[in-house]
């Protein structure tokens, strides 16, 4: 009879046993040893290309993070996601650039502008099924490459937007090293992670997962479908927007492709669909694997002289995920590891 | 008076243009819309089977000396078959129902393809030229490109032959009949898997076939077929998924836009009221004009 029930159905209701427990426990240990291994690492003999490296890793476990909101625990395959990034990316950029408004302000006027176009993108798109959802939102990111790179006196057109660059400021919010980005990432990845998890055990986490799992029965149960899909959009969108802001400040610039593309939208889903979509462990599991194997395959690329390995390399991660183990490193290989714990 | 006559003028040449463009469009998409149709597969690497196709005219422009439009049946062959592949890999684990995890393997092969035609052909343009390359044919006070008008014709006589495969052979009838109730075509003995394979080989052999009809006046690069995709979609979503004749129709209306759009506003944003085609389509129509009323 149980084994009936939907996942987020039973949820909540099982005991956790004492065996339980003490994974939870332990889940919690490494993810404390590894919190504080990445913390320690600008005092470790390591250099910045290492410590800029995790930081990409870090930076791309937070859009993950925002990704699987909408995606994993709604089941919303959006394909936008990179209109929201932009929208974070360039709004700062520009109210920094023309209007010297620091990137500490200017990020909030792109959580709103971001959370202004999925209340529009969301009440035309949210109430169609499955494909047609991720086709719709693909046309909006790339209508939006082309209309960034048509107003260039805004957006620097095609180019791009770099930022005035102020060296050390922590009014700019600006360095010439990669160690405060790091400390800003792995909050951003910490504060992310407890967000996910709320979410998970929310009234709203529930609904939401009730409707990816059978939406007709989510319905009937009372379950105000639209409404629930609309706020995890939103939830999803303000924080791809806030997590922007730091992909802004430490990439300095942002291009239309890089905003908006495809190859970018795929870049925000792979840390999730690699850990495993609805997790909270997934996307920061599934980012680490993901850059280390990108860094490795560029690295091993420049020494053949091949360019673009890692784009390989993200295909066929997507393709060995979907094909075998379309749960994830967290569903599927360390299931038993975390079985009974948050994961 | 004029400046309406212009304005005019520039309408007609602009419709006129469309509809040639708009032709090529709708035979790059019916196999997208075949694929759809008969599977429920949404084969988002469509656009990469288009690129192939492109760079077997290169190919055969440059290093044989080689017309492209003389190679169309071997384009057509070679994407069959590596569309086959493609399916025993991939799709075939998904036929029947139009998953999120369908798309995103999609898309995974999308990406792997692009690759490696950016490792064998590098990633520069690459043009091809055929006998028609930049002549142009004066019509009355219209100017048409001669490459364009061939494209054309190739797409028209290209979907009319498709279209007869399916209504008159008795494969075309299995295909239609796994496309209409796959369980039910089963239970009266069509080789069901058999019918799929074949299906998409056409699917993309039909990409291939585009491909090297479109390279002789549209340059190629490894991510073109991100490029074109978005129309691919968008003439298939108004044409209606499934519909050979009205994806053909999608495409030229989406080619009239364009080039409405690009003469009488601005070229830099000649695709995005298609975009917002697209969008009202998905919310209020998304079987299209002629689409299968199913999901």
């Amino acid at each position: 009879m149980e084994a009936a029930l939907p996942e987020s159905a039973r949820r909540g209701v099982a005991k956790p046993s004492s065996e339980a427990e003490a994974r939870r426990r332990r889940a919690f240990i490494y993810g404390l040893v590894a919190f504080l291994l990445v913390a320690s690492l600008p005092f470790l003999p390591v250099n910045n290309y290492i410590i800029a490296a995790v930081v990409r890793a870090l930076i791309f476990i937070s859009l993950g993070q925002a990704w699987n909101v909408v995606a994993g625990i709604g089941g919303l395959l959006s394909l936008g996601h990179g209109v929201f990034l932009g929208i974070g990316c360039y709004t700062t950029g520009i109210l920094f650039n023309m209007y010297g408004v620091p990137p500490w302000v200017g990020v909030w006027g792109g959580v709103v502008l971001s959370l202004l176009v999925a209340l529009v993108m969301g009440s035309m798109t949210l109430r169609m099924r499955g494909v047609f959802f991720a086709l719709a939102t693909v046309a909006a990111s790339l209508a939006m490459v082309q209309i960034s790179r048509h107003f260039v006196d805004l957006t620097g057109g095609a180019d791009g937007l770099a930022l005035k660059f102020f060296g050390n400021s922590w009014w700019a919010a600006q360095s010439r090293t990669p160690a405060p980005f790091l400390y800003a990432s792995l909050a951003f990845v910490t504060l992310y992670y407890w967000i996910t998890r709320w979410i998970l055990n929310s009234k709203l986490g529930l609904e939401m997962q009730a409707v990816r799992d059978d939406e007709v029965a989510a319905a009937a149960a009372g379950v105000a479908v639209f409404r629930t899909k609309m706020l995890g959009l939103l939830v999803s969108a303000a924080m791809t927007a806030l997590a922007a802001s730091l992909y802004m400040q430490f990439y300095m610039a942002i291009d239309p492709e890089a905003a908006f593309g495809l190859s970018q939208a795929i870049q925000l889903q792979l840390p999730a669909l690699i850990g495993g979509l609805g997790t909270a462990w997934g996307p920061i599991i599934g980012g680490a694997v993901m850059i280390f194997l990108s860094e490795v395959t560029n690295w091993g690329g420049t020494k053949i002289g091949v360019s673009g390995v890692d784009i390989l390399v993200y295909g066929l991660m997507l393709l060995v995920v979907v094909l075998y183990a379309p749960k994830g490193i967290v569903g599927s290989v360390l299931r038993n590891a975390m079985k009974g714990a948050d994961r | 008076m004029d400046d309406l006559q212009a304005a005019l003028f520039l309408s007609l040449q602009a419709i006129l243009s469309g509809i040639l463009v708009g032709g090529v469009y709708g035979v790059l998409s019916i196999g997208l819309s075949l694929a759809f149709g008969v599977m429920r597969i949404v084969n988002f690497a469509h656009g990469e089977l288009v690129m192939y196709g492109m760079y077997a005219g290169v190919i055969a422009s440059k290093s044989f000396g080689i017309d492209p439009l003389f190679i169309l049946p071997v384009s057509f062959v070679v994407m069959a078959l590596i569309g086959s592949a493609q399916y025993q890999l991939v799709f075939k684990h998904f036929v029947g129902h139009a998953t999120l995890q369908q798309l995103l393997a999609a898309i995974g092969c999308a990406l792997v393809l692009q690759m490696i035609a950016q490792i064998i052909f590098g990633a520069d343009t690459r043009t091809a030229t055929s006998f028609f390359s930049g002549q142009y044919v004066i019509f009355g006070p219209f100017f048409l490109s001669m490459p364009q008008i061939v494209a054309f014709v190739v797409a028209v006589a290209a979907t009319f032959l498709v279209e007869l495969l399916l209504r008159t052979t008795t494969w075309g009838k299995a295909v239609r009949a796994v496309a209409d109730d796959m369980e039910t075509a089963k239970l009266v003995g069509v080789n069901a898997s058999f019918i799929n394979i074949g299906a998409f080989a056409l699917s993309a052999g039909l990409a291939g076939l585009a491909g090297s009809v479109l390279v002789t006046y549209f340059p190629t690069y490894p991510s073109v077929g991100f490029s074109l995709m978005p129309i691919i979609i968008i003439a298939t979503t108004i044409g209606g998924l499934g519909s050979i004749g009205g994806t053909f129709l999608g495409g030229i209306c989406c080619g009239i836009i364009q080039q409405v759009t690009a003469m009488l506003w601005n070229s830099a944003l000649q695709d995005v009221p298609l975009y917002v085609l697209l969008m009202l389509f998905i919310a209020f129509r998304p079987t299209g004009f002629f689409g299968l009323r199913s999901e």
